[in-house]
């Protein structure tokens, strides 16, 4: 049995680009067939989950069905009833899957939970997103078929983006007018290359080729300012591991749009210039946008709505803090329960805070000067903030100091 | 119309990047020999690329490089390394270094089947640790890191039933590399049963072979020269002439500088990076029950040998010791590493390899090992002390005879006493 | 007071600033409102308008001027 993972090699893209054409000509033709796009979905997600990965397919098929319970009951129930207790129950329900393969190999060391697979995490999103606009009143109507469309849409199954279900069923709904189709087909044979350009080539450069020299290096140093392991080749690995990482993921997510814009769908994107932030605030803004945004608007802004809605805490400065306290930890911890991605979590809820203050400070003295130094300080300061944010969440400070 | 033409605009870049990838990697491109001076990085770097690939490696020896093939040891760069020793002097040899951590006699029996017709009636240093020889043998994980799929389709398409070929085989299906491709498993599988390559199989490998070896040439030559120029600074602390005497004044006073943080006579550095604290408490006594006396490794190095002995290789067979203290410390045998090398050179001497350099007694000397179990500055310099007239002139050619027994579980099993 | 002026004046107790000048200005590009200021003004729209917006309903991009609010308030009453 055959086994592809997703934008992995040449042949994944032959393929793709084969088994996709029929589509193609279709929306060129303003014509959308559901039934060869569904088949086709099908055996991708067979391609992925097959082969040497089937424990994996077995997970998601129970994964899936599972979900299309709760939230199919959540939606049967909220059609009638919409008390609190019920509402939070679905939610817990639904993450449970997500926090047994999270907190499994916490618990025993080096073991993979057997209900987790390629993903888990992206498809947890899109449920629980689910049952909260079930909850809002913007979802009203659940059908099964259109949302496990929605749920197993193959480009971004594996590493996102995190679509929304509105937007994605009004793109699916319909077929794009010609004129409108072409731009998509235009965008997405430029972001297919640019991925090519970041995952292939500076991804390459910076993850297979550089990364081993300067993590090989920084642990030679590792007795290094009193046995702390702070050395310069430490600081080259914090650079190198960071554009590995935006280019390794941003290269991935421009082939999970563009492949999504072939289908006629527009997948939003998952950067916007990061390393170009302003502050911290404008970091989240523009790095790994879906995942930030879910989070702010499935977390930030409904915790800060509990708080202030039940008068929980009065001073809203108190307010913002402690719901970028339980944002970021939280996904501090989604990222992996081990120490060096909830300090992730920790760390950015600290830079935020103190960027707020810095903030409210600007705006209580208008007369700061404001130029392009100062934005060339403040971009500066912010990309060395990130990278080494960057460096305690690639592990590496676990092997330096622990191993 | 328009919407045609908009149609051909976004498909033409896409029609003709399609078109440039085909002719660079499908269309057989000669892009010529590496320059030498890649040549010579080359030669030192320890490239995993390198390692697997084939242009350079074979260029190389055609040039009159010698490969040294071995393990972890080949990185210990210090002044007394055989590749700073051969370029200081200009011996009339220059190794070609083949091996890092974890690759194993059946990694290299692979990486060389492509390179194998050059090294006819040359030479070759084979440095075999016995820590190779584990009850499990290569790595898996090892194996996958070092697996060449270019010199493995190579071996493939020119294999000939053998009781060598097909225990080959075997030992490859074992490899989790072996199921990275479900055509040439097929074929491996065909290989390990005796039987021909089917010509469906040989038209696949073939084409897939035309484009790594393309591939290969283009990435081989991005080399780095990290490497070579650590040698050449290390070069600056040898002296003058190529004497006994000196270099051994030189390679006890740079020991004397590298080590004294610890009571093993290890290298400051590596003490530091990989002992110090609990790893060294954890250590003790934790070697006691190691056993190298029976291993598939003992079938996976006389896969080498049978190579070595159909292409009239001269082989010199060097065996290092551990660093006493250390197995002293960690309770490994004396007793158990005696037998092994007993065992090793058994193999090697019943079947006319006779050029072996054994180490094994000299593990207690100072400055003999850089650490625990890998060779450095006097280590190098007994070795090069052999290895220098082996290779600087002419051998009487060498006779083999290769026994099939040695593939058998009966001798990875044997404990010959 | 009409809508128009409760929503300059829900934004002005909020951010601090003045809106009224420029009521086509984009109120999340200048940073002048980001999403703690957003549950805020959906809190106070719910008090003084009476009007439910959930969370999920609340797309950016149809609220980020003061004119789109005064508009999207006006059709919600």
């Amino acid at each position: 049995m055959v086994n592809l993972q997703p934008y992995a090699s040449p042949s994944y893209f032959i393929i793709i680009g084969l088994c996709l054409l029929p589509i193609i000509v279709g929306l060129y033709h303003g014509k959308r067939f559901v039934a060869y796009e569904t088949l086709f979905s099908l055996v991708f997600i067979v391609l992925t989950f097959g082969g040497d990965h089937w424990h994996q397919g077995v997970a998601l098929i129970g994964y899936v069905l599972y979900q299309l319970l709760i939230v199919g009951g959540y939606a049967r129930y909220r059609r009638r009833n919409n008390q609190t207790s019920v509402f939070v129950a679905a939610v817990v329900v639904a993450i449970v899957p997500l926090v047994v393969v999270k907190v499994t190999p916490a618990i025993q060391v080096g073991s993979q939970s057997l209900l987790g697979f390629l993903g888990i995490s992206y498809l947890t999103f899109k449920a629980v997103q689910m049952v909260m606009e079930l909850r809002d009143g913007t979802i009203k109507a659940f059908q099964p078929l259109p949302f496990l469309r929605f749920l197993l849409f193959f480009p971004t199954i594996s590493s996102g983006p995190i679509d929304r279900y509105r937007r994605f069923e009004k793109d699916y709904r319909t077929a794009p007018e010609r004129a409108k189709y072409l731009q998509l087909l235009n965008k997405a044979v430029f972001y297919l290359f640019l991925g090519f350009l970041y995952k292939f080539v500076l991804g390459y450069i910076f993850g297979k080729l550089l990364l081993p020299e300067v993590a090989h290096a920084a642990l030679l140093q590792r007795a290094a300012f009193f046995h702390t392991g702070l050395s310069l080749p430490l600081l080259g690995y914090m650079y190198t591991y960071s554009m590995y990482l935006f280019f390794d993921f941003a290269g991935y997510s421009l082939f999970a749009v563009a492949i999504s814009y072939l289908m006629g769908i527009e997948t939003p994107m998952n950067f916007n210039r990061p390393f170009a932030a302003h502050n911290i605030k404008d970091f989240w803004n523009r790095w790994h946008m879906t995942l930030s945004f879910w989070f702010r608007d499935f977390i930030f802004m409904r915790f800060t709505f509990f708080l202030m809605k039940h008068k929980l805490v009065k001073n809203r400065v108190r307010i913002s803090q402690c719901a970028y306290l339980v944002n970021f930890l939280i996904m501090g911890f989604w990222h992996g329960v081990t120490w060096f991605y909830i300090v992730y979590g920790l760390f950015h809820a600290s830079a935020i805070i103190i960027n707020d203050y810095w903030l409210r400070f600007k705006k209580r003295h208008q007369g700061l000067p404001h130029n392009r130094w100062t934005e060339g300080l403040a971009i500066f300061t912010t990309f060395n903030i990130v990278c080494f944010s960057f460096l305690i969440f690639s592990g590496f400070l676990n092997v330096l100091w622990f191993k | 119309m328009n919407a045609h033409k908009t149609i051909w605009q976004i498909i033409g870049p896409v029609i003709v990047a399609v078109a440039l990838v085909a002719v660079v990697f499908i269309v057989p491109q000669g892009f010529g020999n590496v320059s030498k001076q890649t040549e010579q990085k080359a030669a030192v770097s320890l490239s995993t690329n390198v390692f697997k690939g084939n242009k350079i490696k074979s260029q190389a020896i055609d040039d009159g490089y010698v490969p040294f093939i071995g393990s972890s040891e080949l990185s210990r760069m210090d002044p007394l390394h055989p590749s700073v020793l051969a370029t200081k002097y200009h011996r009339s040899y220059q190794p070609f270094l083949l091996g890092k951590p974890g690759t194993q006699s059946l990694v290299h029996y692979f990486a060389l089947s492509g390179v194998m017709r050059h090294l006819k009636n040359r030479k070759v240093v084979f440095i075999v640790s016995p820590q190779w020889f584990t009850k499990q043998g290569q790595m898996p994980t090892a194996f996958d890191y070092y697996y060449s799929p270019l010199e493995t389709i190579h071996w493939l398409t020119h294999a000939h039933d053998s009781v060598a070929t097909r225990y080959a085989a075997q030992r490859l299906l074992t490899m989790p590399s072996a199921s990275s491709d479900r055509i040439m498993k097929a074929a491996i599988t065909n290989v390990a049963a005796g039987k021909a390559i089917t010509s469906g199989q040989r038209t696949y490998l073939t084409t897939k072979e035309k484009l790594l070896v393309n591939a290969d040439d283009l990435y081989s030559r991005l080399v780095s020269g990290r490497r070579l120029r650590h040698i050449q600074q290390a070069e600056r602390q040898l002296p003058a002439h190529d004497s006994t005497a000196q270099l051994t004044k030189v390679a006890n006073r740079l020991g004397a500088q590298a080590t004294g943080n610890n009571r093993f006579g290890v290298k400051d550095s590596f003490y530091n990076l990989r002992l110090r604290g609990h790893n060294v408490q954890n250590l003790r006594q934790a070697e006691r029950n190691f056993n190298y006396t029976q291993s598939p490794e003992y079938s996976d190095m006389e896969l080498l040998l049978s190579q070595f002995a159909k292409y009239h290789v001269q082989v010199m067979v060097v065996i290092p010791p551990v660093n006493h203290k250390w197995a002293k410390y960690t309770g490994l045998s004396d007793k158990m590493y005696a037998q092994t090398d007993h065992k090793i050179k058994t193999q090697l001497q019943s079947q006319g390899f006779t050029h072996i350099v054994d180490l094994t007694h000299d593990g207690g000397q100072k400055y003999f090992m850089e650490d625990t179990i890998h060779l450095g500055w006097r280590g190098w310099l007994k070795m090069d002390q052999q290895v220098k007239p082996f290779l600087s002139r002419k051998q009487p050619a060498a006779h083999y005879r290769i026994q099939n027994r040695f593939f058998s579980r009966t001798w990875q099993l044997s404990q010959n006493k | 007071m009409d809508t128009k002026q409760t929503i300059i004046a829900i934004l002005q107790d909020i951010t601090g600033a003045d809106v009224s000048d420029d009521l086509d200005q984009n109120i999340f590009d200048s940073g002048l409102v980001d999403s703690m200021a957003t549950v805020e003004m959906l809190l106070e729209l719910q008090d003084q308008c009476g009007i439910d917006v959930p969370i999920s309903e609340f797309d950016r991009n149809q609220w980020n001027t003061p004119n789109k609010i005064i508009e999207k308030v006006a059709s919600m009453q």
